[in-house]
């Protein structure tokens, strides 16, 4: 009847076009996570000391899922076109696994997101910064990371310099507190990174040390990420449902 | 006559001016008022006027050892070396001055500060006695200003308010592990479950019906392919214009 073939061809439309939007967002979701994976942003070091691997992990998981539902928005499109149950099948199952993947990579990214909290940067930062003479270029990864963040953004600490004053640390084993309340890096420098006022630096004199925290300046760049992946994710997680929904019911209609 | 002369000797020995003064923690808005190992204090400014010979010292001592501080005890001896603070020495002098170092008035917008324990070279140099050098511990200390004509005490100020400095919590008392969960993550979480929970029921109830295979009263719809019933004639009605002479 006419009537139920217009239904057909209107439904067999919508599934099309479901999978061509998945297919698109596919791509996008890989694009951004190799993005992700492969920017620099200079911040690496900070989380690999975390030991907190999970956003990389949620990112590769990003891409792979993004090529499959590329390739499954394919054959969905194939099936529909072809009603052939077998194909819509296969497409329902595998899109499931991928659905579940990707629910896996969203939860990820948002719950590592959580864990950055400000202690896990303070405790990191006074266990591992530590500033050798000047003579020796042998800092580690930490301290470089550190003093480049404090450089640029003109911050010190997590919290402000109160930091090192409020916490054993193993700057302090090797530096005393009357030469070095907190790091030269917190004082305001000059272009060949010489306080510019060392004695109003070690007074605390607003204006020559940096009286802000880095908190906010790690925390932005990785929260944009980590939020992107996790709900990009959630939206295209979304869609796909109604777009499986939708091809369930069809297979479901479809004559042998 | 002997009896006025000495209530007129007495006096003169003990002639230590008593200043309306006690040393401060300054009121500027620094961040390294008190550290673990320094504080800072206000200058003397106006304090010392009618002094200009004398040598202005800076006395720290321990809080129980105010009472029991001898004022003629010189700068620099054994008695008070800063190396030896705080035991067996309970009070040192530093900071040597005279007015000129603190002039009256203070010009305004200027910070006039003493740091005191700011000096780390000399402090374990035996030779430096007066060194104005890290303090050993968190205190409570307190402070007071000393005036010396040679090795005459002439003026005091009072004794200041203990001082306490900061002590360093272990860094071990930083708990990175109870981080709680923001609103978007369990919102996340909650609806992409129920989502996948509706999808697997979708699934199973998909493959319950291809199974059961009992496809009879919904609804099909044909393949795109339609197929064309051919109608077959079964007689050939037109077939005999011949037949009728």
């Amino acid at each position: 009847m006419a009537k139920s073939d217009d239904c057909v061809h209107i439904l067999q439309g919508l599934l099309v076009f479901g999978n061509v939007v998945i297919g698109m967002c596919g791509i996008a979701l890989t694009a951004e996570c190799i993005y992700f994976v492969s920017s620099s942003h200079g911040l690496s070091p900070l989380l690999k000391a975390t030991e907190d691997i999970d956003i990389n992990a949620a990112a590769w998981i990003g891409i792979f899922v993004g090529l499959a539902l590329f390739a499954l928005s394919i054959l969905g499109i194939i099936g529909v076109i072809k009603a052939s149950r077998t194909l819509l099948l296969v497409y329902i199952i595998l899109m499931l696994i991928t659905f579940a993947f990707e629910m896996a990579s969203c939860i990820t990214a948002a719950t590592h997101q959580d864990s950055l909290t400000p202690e896990l940067f303070l405790k990191q930062m006074l266990e591992s910064y530590q500033k050798s003479e000047p003579a020796n270029n042998s800092d580690n990864e930490v301290t470089k990371t550190w003093d480049e963040l404090m450089l640029q953004n003109h911050c010190c600490g997590v919290q402000g310099p109160s930091d090192w004053q409020e916490y054993t640390s193993t700057f302090r084993l090797t530096h005393s507190d009357a030469d070095y309340p907190w790091p030269r890096m917190c004082c305001v420098l000059n272009a060949q990174r010489i306080p510019v006022n060392l004695d109003g630096c070690k007074l605390g004199v607003p204006g020559y040390y940096n009286s802000n925290g880095c908190y906010n300046a790690i925390s932005g760049p990785v929260s944009t990420h980590a939020w992107g992946v996790a709900w990009f994710g959630f939206a295209i997680l979304c869609w796909t449902f109604c777009v499986l929904l939708g091809t369930m019911f069809y297979w479901s209609g479809i004559e042998y | 006559t002997m009896l006025p002369l000495l209530l007129l000797l007495l006096p003169a020995a003990h002639g230590i001016a008593q200043l309306r003064y006690a040393p401060v923690l300054t009121q500027e808005p620094l961040e390294g008022v008190t550290t673990a190992s320094t504080f800072v204090l206000d200058q003397p400014r106006c304090v010392f006027k009618d002094y200009g010979n004398a040598d202005i010292w800076l006395v720290v001592a321990l809080e129980q050892a105010i009472s029991t501080f001898d004022n003629t005890a010189g700068p620099g001896t054994n008695e008070t070396a800063f190396q030896s603070f705080p035991d067996p020495v309970r009070a040192y002098l530093t900071l040597n001055a005279t007015l000129a170092n603190y002039p009256c008035p203070k010009p305004d917008g200027e910070i006039t500060v003493l740091r005191v324990g700011s000096e780390t070279s000399c402090a374990q140099d035996e030779t430096r006695p007066t060194c104005n050098g890290p303090l050993p511990g968190p205190g409570p200390y307190r402070a007071k200003f000393l005036a010396l004509e040679g090795s005459v005490p002439v003026a005091e100020t009072g004794w200041s308010e203990p001082i306490m400095l900061r002590t360093a919590k272990p860094l071990s008392s930083i708990s990175t592990t109870d981080s709680g969960h923001s609103a978007g993550m369990i919102a996340i979480t909650t609806i992409l479950s129920i989502l996948f929970a509706i999808l697997l029921a979708g699934l199973v109830a998909m493959l319950v019906f291809w199974s059961s295979d009992s496809c009879g009263g919904s609804s099909t719809f044909s393949k795109p392919e339609s197929v064309t019933v051919r109608r077959y004639n079964t007689h050939h009605v037109y077939d005999q214009p011949a037949a009728r002479l």
